[in-house]
């Protein structure tokens, strides 16, 4: 195996834990659509980066922590419009944009096509070096702000009503989510890196009885999932997010299996 | 002296907790779903609300910690206007309230373990970035110990019966120290045991930490001898405000739930019983 891959298996396997960690909170408060409508989002940041000559990773930041921003400020108890029917809206709106940007491109578009499958050929050092930083930042940012999160998992009217810092923690909170996804966005695909977010977190969820075990879990389960997937595309030569989709899926599938049968053991 | 006490030998006194509205409204499209003129809630008071599906009850409770900004009024907390607050400002101001949802306004399917529930109570204590410590702990295991939940520490919220897990709820809101207990149903889908057992706790509580309690219950039975006034809401309006016996005797309470009300006290408990159906 060449030395480059060596990188992009190490590129996998933060893009995998960190999005696995991600998952635990996005699945955790039962809006794993946010995922899908961010990741979109960094996609039609990218694709108009391309189109405008910028650099596409900071497209894909501005449009997903715009995202972001909008989804903030959804509030259930406030707005008449459910938080669903929104996060619908502003898929359907980015999903619009990014093929209307893909229309727009003069030219060869392998590139642009490439980001909705993802491909090995994207990951650079330097694009390995963001992803690592901030996978740490977000660790950072779970261990500082572990209590809140905690609360906010629980319950997001508890957390408003008793006074706990919540609008401040779940903006930073998208904030970091949608900066993740924009970094792992070449490397996985637009379409794909959602299964990144909800299945091993919901295979953690599945088996774990408990909250830091969860957190581990979804973790190791997010970088076997970019490892395995990485190396099933090298060596049978398929693409990228498609393989690492399927093995996620895959240990999703045996997670549930493994507590059906627990619970008729039981 | 802690914030919002004062210890006058060995005795003390709670000096926050009132909520007053004033001219409120909350609007949903053209309806109007709430409509309160002037209503004080004084500190220490136990306030049971009551009335018909959609009268209003949660919204009620909503508006009165701020979840819900009315579209007229005020609603003030210890005299702050809470929409004059800004985001940072109004949830330091919330710190003390301890709110009780719901079933479906929390997720009970999380790994929580009851000790990590409890301990969410002290989380808007603590300033941002700061961890809880051993103190905090203690105030938790407390609470573990005085709602009988002892034994059940280490086991997960979602693996509790459902009237344990409104005992780690209210023991979470109590950790918390709050100057004001707002609970919504906290007995539906409670087998009778069950209710009795939490209004008694709620009670008891009341008595010993006087902090004001605003419960709203669609149950009469299960509002405590020591809940003083009554709020009836109807379309939205208060229908009636006051003294227990008074509301029991008024018409209003027939005009609400549009039936011939008795009302039958036993030990201490208000049990309305439809006579148009006996």
């Amino acid at each position: 195996m060449d030395s480059f891959f060596y990188l992009v298996m190490f590129a996998g396997v933060v893009a995998g834990a960190s999005t696995g960690l991600l998952g635990v909170y996005i699945v955790g408060m039962r809006m794993p659509f946010i995922g899908v409508c961010i990741s979109h989002s960094a996609m039609a940041g990218t694709i108009y980066s391309i189109l405008l000559g910028v650099n596409p990773v900071w497209g894909a930041a501005v449009f997903s922590a715009l995202s972001s921003m909008s989804l903030a400020a959804i509030r259930p108890e406030r707005s008449r419009l459910d938080a669903n029917v929104a996060l619908a809206i502003l898929f359907n709106l980015m999903l619009g944009l990014t093929f209307l940007g893909i229309g727009l491109i003069k030219g060869s578009r392998s590139e642009v096509l490439g980001l909705l499958w993802g491909s090995l050929l994207f990951v650079r050092m330097s694009s390995v070096v963001t992803i690592t930083t901030l996978g740490l930042v977000f660790i950072v940012f779970t261990i500082l702000f572990n209590k809140e999160l905690k609360v906010l998992l629980f319950s997001r009217t508890i957390a408003s009503a008793t006074g706990v810092h919540e609008s401040f923690v779940y903006c930073l909170f998208l904030a970091l989510c949608g900066l993740i996804l924009a970094v792992n966005l070449p490397l996985v695909g637009g379409l794909m890196i959602f299964s990144l977010i909800t299945c091993p977190a919901a295979a953690a969820y599945q088996i774990c009885t408990g909250y830091r075990s969860v957190i581990f879990a979804a973790t190791i389960f997010g970088a076997i999932s970019a490892l395995a997937g990485f190396l099933v595309s090298y060596y049978l030569n398929l693409p990228t997010g498609a393989c690492i989709v399927i093995v996620s899926a895959t240990i999703f599938a045996i997670s549930a299996s493994y507590r059906a049968l627990r619970c008729q053991l039981n | 002296m802690t914030r919002g006490r004062i210890s006058l030998s060995n005795v003390e006194v709670r000096t926050r907790g009132r909520i007053s509205l004033s001219n409120v409204e909350v609007r949903w499209s053209d309806r109007s779903i709430l409509a309160v003129e002037d209503m004080q809630i004084r500190q220490g008071e136990f306030v049971g609300i009551i009335g018909t599906n959609g009268a209003g009850k949660t919204t009620f409770l909503k508006v009165c910690c701020g979840l819900i900004r009315p579209n007229r009024g005020t609603v003030k907390l210890d005299g702050r206007d809470l929409a004059e607050l800004n985001a940072w400002r109004k949830a330091n101001f919330r710190k003390h309230i301890g709110y009780i949802p719901q079933a479906a306004e929390y997720n009970t399917e999380l790994p929580f373990t009851l000790r990590e529930l409890v301990a969410m109570g002290r989380t808007s204590v603590k300033a941002l970035l700061r961890p809880l410590n051993k103190k905090d702990y203690e105030i938790v295991d407390n609470w573990i110990e005085r709602l009988g939940l002892s034994e059940r520490r280490s086991q997960t919220f979602r693996s509790l019966s459902g009237g344990e897990q409104q005992k780690a709820l209210i023991a979470r809101a109590m950790a918390q120290d709050p100057e004001i207990l707002m609970l919504d149903e906290p007995c539906s889908n409670l087998d009778f045991n069950w209710k009795y057992q939490i209004t008694e706790i709620i009670e008891q509580l009341h008595r010993e930490t006087k902090v004001t309690v605003v419960m709203v219950s669609h149950e009469t039975s299960l509002l405590p001898s020591d809940c003083s006034r009554i709020i009836l809401l109807h379309e939205g309006k208060v229908l009636a405000d006051g003294d227990v016996e008074e509301v029991f005797k008024s018409e209003a309470l027939e005009r609400a739930y549009q039936c011939r009300i008795e009302t039958l006290k036993i030990a201490g408990r208000r049990y309305t019983i439809n006579k148009s159906q006996a």
